[in-house]
């Protein structure tokens, strides 16, 4: 009897419910869209303050500026300290590897140019291709490190593509110091050899980087006599902002207790990708760039904050939306409820029955409104970020959780108003 | 009794006597305009909030002199500020870099505006205390390892004039302690190997012209060039040099897009001759990409928040009007014309969105405000036309809302609606 009776009031009253459904479909969808959207926003913010470059440098242990001017004028071999190249595949070995976008390394030396000016040049990867020990592989280097840069005459030097070995990009200063475009050559000389470095690309990079010369990494090696040798790596890695414990680890990990130093170790602070990275990389001190690492904390904690805030009220919003609707549906049903009364159905039949209708329909509306705002949530993430949004798992429990708990709160508060009233009363239309 | 007169009767009536089902209805509206008006203001004030955050990476305009033999001092400083806006003025830091010995060994000084260092570069780290009185000498991580000396040690800074010699060009030198900051790596080397070939020839028969003793209130950590340096205050650094106020760079952190930027540069170079601005591209052109995705990203929520709430609100208008499907059939049974009881109902829905609509515009801007202060710590600027904007949009989904349920009420023969079919 209890079935037939909610069969029957879906099939009489279909339009009513299906009213029902599509608001409750509406606000779940809301809540699915905003909270997938919450979820994710951390992560994609993230991607894109790559755009500011590495957060992490590596440099070699015993290298400081203060030693070096003391070596420049001999005994640079001996006492100048370097990092090894053949070890730079083994930070995309570390437990944090995922959460390595880009690096690139560098090899520095000055070379004198035919005007007879002294100029910087710089050995890097510009789209190296690296197969990694794990199998992956992965294209990395400067062209993702300086997206800044403005290309100005030529193009971006690629690496894969470029066939003369010679192939250099030159700052803006040095081009139009020396009067060279994209296309051109360029004699360099320095203590160990000299080559024509073919101008492929003039940039325009607002820092002295313009008064420098980016070639590819072998040949500044060659030049420099430090074959299989670099001076830096930067690597830009995906961090958590810091916390107390961040800020204690960095200080000194070993002050840390084993259950402190695990939790650390695990998360991507950037003071444990740094020191996973020491790890990796024979005598290297890896230190965060404060300028980036610091304001990107700050950034992402203030977007996700935000995100918080928007999804909260949206959720308020469409909670108490479905509310209104499933109060107003209940308060016009008082003249069924009335004549169950008159002839005589217990009250907490009847509660029964509107219950479970409320929350049947609830429940199909919750399930179309969740597969509806996680389409939202992709149209949010492609259209904003050019990414699909993750599809996170505790989303659905919360929806459904929600979805329930505000029909029954719209629905309880008007049942129990309706069951007071005397069905004489009710029937007569008051 | 006039028609108006009864018309008002009728639907004030209808208000008061329907009361919880109105307050249903009108909580709708209300809660959708919240929402209307919070997300639009927070829309709007999201970007000059957020550009206040992306001030944390520093300054995104510096100064040098034009021309390589050019000096400029604080006077043009001055002159400068007078074309960028007060209010986005976040911070200006002068430097002022010579080479030092500390403990006979050369290191790159820097004398500052510390209170404008702060200002301009947040993201620095001090072990310690910020130096705030003369005397006081702030030490780059790499130089305090080097020298190994902590917060608290004193010490003795000698300057020599002849020394100073390969670091009075200027440009060069101010561009390798400006712009090495922004790079990640330590790659002052290139211009201080000059000053260091300097300092290796006259090491031997080094007479300091003077010399000053300081303490060491903190030490600088920042991972990138700053701490191949020692900071010390413009007058501390005057005072050892002797005398002359140059300046070799000035950094500017003045919140404002890319455009405006651009615009302030050119203004600066057209009419401050002693300078010349430079945008800090890695700032600049960073911010605006990252800017960009942000401002779009509250877009799209708050459009998609609107349209759902807003379908919303229009469905549970239209529950309540249907419902009254029987009380159009009686009005129509006793003779009221389709336009007066289109009038009536439209009239209700009307006041309801008017009512709900400015009590939402007002919740929506405390909630806006209460959001700004929780995540920026800055108070949201009111958008007068949002009001408006809000009773209109209210106004009009109600009435779209009643409008449908209404018509078609109307449309149907009244003995038929009256039986309940």
């Amino acid at each position: 009897m209890f079935f037939r009776m909610i069969r029957g009031a879906f099939v009489r009253q279909k339009g009513k419910m299906l009213m029902i459904a599509l608001t409750i479909a509406l606000g779940a969808s809301l809540a699915t869209a905003m909270l997938n959207v919450m979820l994710d926003v951390g992560d994609k913010i993230n991607q894109e303050l790559k755009t500011y470059g590495a957060n992490i440098t590596v440099v070699p242990k015993s290298s400081s500026v203060l030693n070096n001017l003391y070596e420049v004028e001999g005994g640079e071999e001996a006492q100048e300290a370097f990092l090894r190249e053949d070890e730079l595949g083994k930070i995309k070995t570390i437990f944090w590897a995922f959460n390595i976008v880009d690096f690139a390394p560098f090899i520095d030396t000055t070379a004198d140019l035919d005007s007879g000016e002294e100029v910087r040049l710089v050995g890097t990867w510009f789209n190296h291709h690296l197969d990694l020990p794990t199998g992956e592989m992965l294209d990395t280097g400067v062209a993702n490190l300086r997206t800044w840069w403005d290309i100005s005459d030529g193009v971006w030097l690629d690496e894969q593509a470029e066939s003369d070995p010679n192939a250099a990009m030159i700052g803006a200063m040095v081009a139009r110091r020396e009067g060279v475009g994209a296309g051109d050559t360029l004699h360099v000389k320095t203590r160990y050899g000299e080559a024509d470095l073919k101008v492929v690309g003039v940039f325009d990079a607002g820092s002295d980087e313009d008064e420098e010369i980016y070639a590819p990494m072998d040949l500044v090696q060659a030049l420099s006599d430090t074959d299989g040798y670099l001076t830096s790596i930067e690597v830009s890695a995906l961090t958590t902002p810091d916390n107390e414990l961040a800020i204690k680890a960095a200080k000194d990990p070993s002050a840390l207790s084993v259950s402190q130093y695990e939790t650390w170790y695990c998360t991507a602070y950037v003071s444990s990708i740094c020191y996973q990275i020491q790890e990796v990389i024979t005598d290297s001190v890896a230190s965060p760039v404060r300028q980036v690492a610091d304001s990107e904390g700050a950034i992402l904690e203030k977007t996700e904050f935000l995100m918080v805030l928007i999804t909260i009220l949206s959720l308020v919003g469409s909670g108490l939306g479905i509310c209104n609707l499933v109060t107003a549906s209940v308060m016009e049903r008082s003249n069924e409820i009335g004549l169950l009364k008159a002839i005589g159905a217990k009250d907490s039949a009847i509660s029964g029955i509107v219950l479970t209708e409320i929350v049947l329909t609830g429940i199909v509306g919750a399930v179309i409104g969740y597969f509806v705002g996680f389409g939202f949530a992709q149209i949010i993430g492609h259209t904003v970020f050019g990414s699909s949004i993750e599809m996170k798992a505790m989303v659905i429990p919360i929806v459904a959780m929600l979805t329930v708990a505000v029909t029954l709160a719209g629905s309880i508060p008007a049942i129990r108003m309706l069951l007071r009233l005397r069905p004489a009363e009710v029937l007569h239309g008051r | 009794m006039t028609k108006q007169k009864m018309f008002l009767r009728m639907i004030t009536a209808s208000l008061v006597r329907r009361r919880s089902r109105m307050l249903v209805a009108l909580l709708a509206i209300a809660v959708g305009a919240t929402i209307l008006s919070g997300l639009v203001t927070i829309y709007y004030d999201v970007p000059r909030q957020m550009g206040a955050e992306f001030r944390n990476y520093g300054a995104n305009m510096i100064l040098v002199p034009s021309g390589n033999d050019a000096a400029f001092n604080m006077d043009a400083v001055e002159e400068t500020l007078g074309y960028i806006k007060p209010d986005q003025l976040v911070g200006v830091a002068p430097y002022r870099y010579e080479t030092v010995r500390i403990h006979e060994q050369p290191i790159v000084a820097a004398g500052t505006d510390m209170e404008g260092a702060k200002a301009t570069s947040p993201y620095w780290h001090i072990n310690g205390a910020w130096p705030d009185a003369a005397g006081d000498i702030l030490l780059g991580q790499k130089v305090a390892d080097q020298l190994g000396l902590k917060p608290g040690d004193t010490l003795t800074v000698s300057y020599a004039a002849e020394e100073a010699e390969p670091a009075a060009e200027p440009k060069t030198d101010a561009q390798a302690g400006e712009t090495n900051r922004l790079d990640a790596a330590s790659q002052a080397e290139g211009q201080e190997e000059s000053g260091a070939d300097e300092a290796q020839t006259t090491g031997e028969d080094y007479v300091p012209d003077a010399s000053l003793d300081m303490m060491v209130t903190g030490i600088l950590e920042t991972g990138g060039s700053e701490e191949e340096y020692v900071y010390l205050s413009m007058e501390d650094l005057n005072g050892l040099t002797g005398g002359s106020d140059k300046l070799d760079v000035v950094e500017l952190s003045v919140s404002a897009d890319q455009s405006e930027l651009k615009q302030y540069g050119s203004d600066i170079e057209n009419n401050v001759d002693d300078v010349t601005p430079r945008l800090v591209k890695r700032v600049t052109e960073s911010e605006s990409t990252v800017l960009t995705k942000l401002q779009a990203l509250v877009f799209l929520v708050t459009a998609v928040v609107l349209v759902l709430t807003m379908i919303c609100v229009a469905t549970t208008m239209t529950a309540a009007v249907t419902e009254r499907r029987k009380e159009i059939g009686l009005r129509k049974a006793l003779g009221a014309s389709n336009r007066s009881i289109i009038g009536e109902f439209m009239g209700e829905g009307l006041l309801l969105g008017g009512v709900g609509g400015l009590i939402g515009a007002g919740l929506g801007f405390a909630f806006a405000q209460a959001v700004s202060m929780k995540v920026f710590n800055s108070s949201i600027t009111f958008q007068p036309l949002l009001l408006p904007v809000t009773i209109v949009v209210s106004v009009l989904v109600a009435g779209c809302a009643c409008l449908l349920p209404v018509k078609s009420a109307t449309e149907v023969d009244p003995a038929v609606v009256l039986k309940g079919e």
